[in-house]
């Protein structure tokens, strides 16, 4: 067990004593490990990295780091540095001179200047740009100069504010990799906030899934995306079906007016649920051979897959994700197992989702 | 593009103010510094500008120009950066602006009154039980006059650079590890440079020139390129002498926006117009 | 915003203070029924009826009203064209050049420009006096007109125009319809700065202005030199309030034309 390095106890902030932009937040990063911040704009993420890198005050609470707190400590005492959303990339400074920047500050002798700057530029495979302008770096090469600057300095937690909203798709991809290689290699904690669910899924040790200045969820990305906690995490990873339905019992639920298997429980019987099924999870079969009977309103090649939006006799919509084709109008059977189906309980907070989790388990025991 | 499309007869006003009322006149003042008094060609104007009495006032004018830069520059630098923190920045801007839209005369005017024997500020000597002090007529007075009437000239361009400083630098700095101080220096010095120069540019011109405040603050003595070409022109009649300076004042001229000729930091403006 | 704290505003009050010192200071002597700027006998609105009596000061603040209205009016229409000229030339390296020799005239000092026209009407054979202030007027302040207008044609989207010829637009109603309106701000812009300029000009009008002519700045420089009476501070209150009614308008103006930008842009 790897100690925390950061630590947030009930810290609340909000602008000019009006709007609550974090609300009650706790929570521990482990060192080492790379964390995302996830949510939609305005949901208080980047506001969280502010708070760890020091430009902000929490209006209640502590921040510990490295088990000292650290709310007064200015930005530029703390052992954290920032890759910028704009990488804030000095203009007026060659790519050598912004690597440096920290360094310089610090008085560090030129000669140990020059090697840890061509090291670190080396690290992200950018040897050889030290005397470029950042002018003549494309948007690639500027996040990694970025990059570069940041673990320059040594710091125990580099954080990550939204750095590949600017590049294309494909190099955003690519950078993925990139940044979770490098972490890898470097050993560091990196925080790393973004609004896109792809990106969080494929890069993360833990995911925070934050809404409305809380987090809705923290969890590896196959906890949350397997077991998402309410309708807005099901809803903001991935693309999932969900319509409303009751526990019958444990183990058994009701939806569409028929009842299904599953494999949840720890739900007080006759309680409304949230049922959500992901698209990839369902089966096209021949009419009366599923567990439901759909109709096809359109079809979408996508590439890997088709995609289906079907309806059922009561008018909800099934999203369906096949590499089968089927033919508008038909109707046609959609089939899944038990633990496809996913219960959510409404207003349920996360410890006890956990502790209903660790009792009755789910996808993950499997 | 349809751009070239459009027909050129609007053009025509433009280029006849153009050739009339830009190109004419620079040629004309070259011109007539070839001419003495009587209206025959001559070297002399040229020949005389290198005696002493127009290098030294060269000099001066020079010496008087730096300070009134340098101290306009220390007044209006802090000032504009206080400014762009202030909560109502444009309305602190615009009150910065408003004394430069009152006439000049009428504020070089209130100057030779506040500054007089009976004046103020020599009612506040007094009061202190010094002596009264000639405060007019003095370089000081001269210098301050100047300065203050240049202030808002040089605060606009350097507020503008500094409110166009993207915050993210700022943090970026001070995630760095810098302090206020370095990040001034390392930073918002070197990124609001341009508007610095801009500045210069706007105040160290004029300053060569001036010659209504010489005469009304500085007591009627010629110590400026300016006091000297107006002297020349409107008292002497020598025209010929008097574009002889306006020359060398224009190459000056010339020299010092070459030197404070603002480049691109990071090219990103030169994207806009195509 | 982080605030401010107290070195920093004592700082500014203080340069506040001394931008505006030479202001209040006229305008308060201006009610001293003492005849002159020290000792402040007691508050008399005498001066300000002065102001309205003395014929000639009022010529004079006529003049210098009318020949500013003017030259603006003039400055601005050729301007207007003159940027026009310049966005739609087609070689970048003759726009550069015009818009290098536009620019001499703003960063040249007074001095020469005065010295300069003065040669110029001289040898032209313009009789010194009201014609060659307003045409000296218009012409300095052209290039001014130019440098406003231009940036709003240069952030305006070239579709707009192909889009107006799209639609069936003819090249007048392309410039009626699409250029002027979106430009307006700018154009407003540049008429009151010419308005200004003209206003506050006083180097240049000296030299031009023959024996019989006289805006207010040449006025009040040869009063100062000479004895200057407090009429003078009446009339500099005045036109204080004046100017600040005007600038109140230009502001005023200014923020609409942002909006109505932002309007456009959305």
């Amino acid at each position: 067990m790897t100690k925390p390095i950061i630590r947030f106890e009930h810290v609340s902030m909000n602008y000019n004593d009006s709007k609550l932009i974090l609300d009650d937040i706790s929570f521990e990063l482990e060192e080492g490990k790379f964390y995302t911040l996830l949510g939609p704009s305005g949901c208080g993420k980047t506001t969280i990295l502010r708070l760890i890198a020091g430009f902000m005050e929490p209006t209640q609470g502590d921040i510990y780091f490295d088990g000292e707190l650290v709310n007064n400590i200015p930005a530029n005492e703390r052992q954290v540095n920032t890759v910028f959303q704009d990488y804030a990339l000095f203009p007026h400074l060659n790519v050598f001179e912004n690597v440096a920047f920290g360094l310089r500050i610090k008085k560090v002798n030129n000669k140990e200047v020059t090697e840890r700057v061509l090291e670190a530029l080396k690290f992200v495979s950018l040897a050889g740009f030290e005397n470029r302008e950042i002018t003549e770096m494309s948007g690639g090469q500027r996040q990694r100069v970025a990059i570069a600057r940041a673990i320059v300095n040594d710091p125990k937690v580099i954080l990550l504010d939204e750095p590949l909203s600017a590049l294309d798709l494909k190099l955003r991809s690519e950078m993925q990799y990139e940044l979770r290689e490098l972490q890898q290699r470097l050993g560091k904690t990196f925080v790393f906030v973004t609004h896109d669910q792809e990106e969080a899924l494929a890069m993360s040790d833990e995911i925070f899934v934050m809404n409305e200045g809380k987090i809705q969820q923290s969890g590896t990305p196959l906890d949350i995306y397997d077991e998402p906690i309410n309708r807005f995490v099901a809803d903001f990873i991935g693309e999932s079906n969900i319509v409303e339905g009751r526990m019958v019992r444990d183990y058994l639920v009701e939806f569409n007016g028929k009842q299904f298997e599953c494999v949840d429980g720890g739900v007080k019987p006759n309680e409304k649920v949230d049922i959500i099924i992901r698209p990839e999870d369902l089966v096209i079969t021949t009419q009366g051979a599923g567990m439901i009977d759909v109709e096809v309103d359109t079809q979408l090649f996508r590439g890997v897959h088709y995609e289906l939006s079907t309806y059922d006799a009561d008018g909800n919509e099934w999203l369906v994700h096949s590499t089968k084709k089927a033919e508008v109008g038909e109707t046609i059977g959609l089939h899944f197992d038990p633990e496809d189906v996913h219960v959510m309980r409404l207003n349920e907070t996360e410890e006890a989702f956990d502790i209903r989790m660790e009792a009755y388990g789910g996808a993950e025991d499997e | 593009m349809n751009k070239s499309n459009f027909r050129p007869w609007y053009m025509i006003p433009y280029m006849i103010w153009i050739a009339f009322f830009v190109i004419a006149p620079i040629v004309l003042i070259f011109y007539y510094s070839f001419f003495d008094i009587t209206g025959a060609f001559t070297w002399t104007n040229y020949v005389d500008f290198f005696k002493s009495t127009y290098l030294i006032l060269t000099i001066n004018s020079f010496w008087y120009a730096f300070l009134i830069t340098f101290f306009t520059l220390l007044i209006a630098y802090p000032t504009a950066y206080f400014i762009t923190k202030t909560k109502h920045k444009q309305l602190w801007l615009l009150l910065v602006i408003v004394p430069s839209w009152i006439n000049l005369l009428l504020k070089t005017y209130a100057f030779i009154g506040i500054m007089g024997l009976h004046g103020p500020i020599n009612a506040f000597i007094t009061a202190l039980g010094f002596d009264q002090q000639q405060i007019l007529f003095t370089d000081f007075s001269f210098v301050f006059v100047a300065v203050y009437i240049f202030i808002p000239f040089m605060i606009l361009p350097i507020f503008n650079a500094l409110d166009q400083l993207n915050p993210s630098y700022l943090d970026a700095a001070k995630d760095l590890g810098a302090s206020g101080w370095t990040t001034f220096r390392k930073v918002i010095w070197p990124l609001t440079l341009n508007g610095v120069k801009s500045g210069v540019q706007v105040v160290f011109i004029p300053a060569l020139s001036l010659f209504m405040i010489t005469r009304l603050i500085a007591g009627n003595k010629v110590i400026t390129l300016g006091t000297a070409i107006e002297q020349q022109f409107l008292v002497t009649q020598n025209w010929g002498m008097g574009s002889t300076i306006a020359v060398f004042l224009i190459i000056f001229m010339f020299i010092i926006m070459r030197l404070t000729a603002t480049k691109e930091i990071g090219g990103k403006k030169h994207d806009k117009v195509k | 915003m982080t605030k401010l704290s107290k070195g920093p505003k004592i700082y500014l009050a203080f340069v506040f203070l001394i931008l505006y010192l030479p202001i209040f200071y006229l305008i308060f002597y201006s009610f001293n029924s003492g005849g002159k700027m020290s000792h402040f006998e007691s508050f008399t609105w005498e001066h300000y009826a002065a102001v309205f009596e003395d014929t000639r000061l009022l010529v004079i603040v006529l003049n210098t009203i009318i020949i500013a209205l003017f030259s603006a009016l003039i400055s601005t229409t050729i301007g207007t064209l003159g940027a026009l000229s310049i966005y739609f030339m087609k070689n970048k390296k003759a726009r550069e050049t015009v818009l290098s020799l536009n620019n001499i005239l703003i960063v040249s000092p007074d001095v020469i420009i005065g010295a300069s026209f003065l040669i110029l009407f001289t040898m032209l054979g313009v009789k010194l006096g009201f014609a060659s202030v307003l045409i000296s007027h218009a012409a300095f302040s052209i290039p001014i007109v130019v440098i406003m207008i231009l940036p709003k044609l240069f952030e305006m989207n070239t579709s707009l125009i192909d889009a107006a010829l799209d639609l069936g637009a003819t090249r007048k109603d392309v410039l009626k319809r699409v250029i002027l309106p979106y430009i307006q701000p700018g154009i407003f812009a540049g008429f009151f700065l010419a308005l200004t300029y003209s206003l506050d000009d006083f180097a240049v009008t000296f030299f031009v202005t023959g024996n019989g002519f006289s805006t207010l700045s040449v006025e009040i420089y040869s009063m100062a030199r000479t004895g200057v009476t407090l009429t003078i501070n009446a009339l500099s209150a005045i036109l204080f309030v004046v100017t600040i009614l005007l600038v109140v308008g230009y502001y005023f103006i200014s923020k609409r034309s942002k909006t109505s930008i932002a309007g456009v842009k959305r």
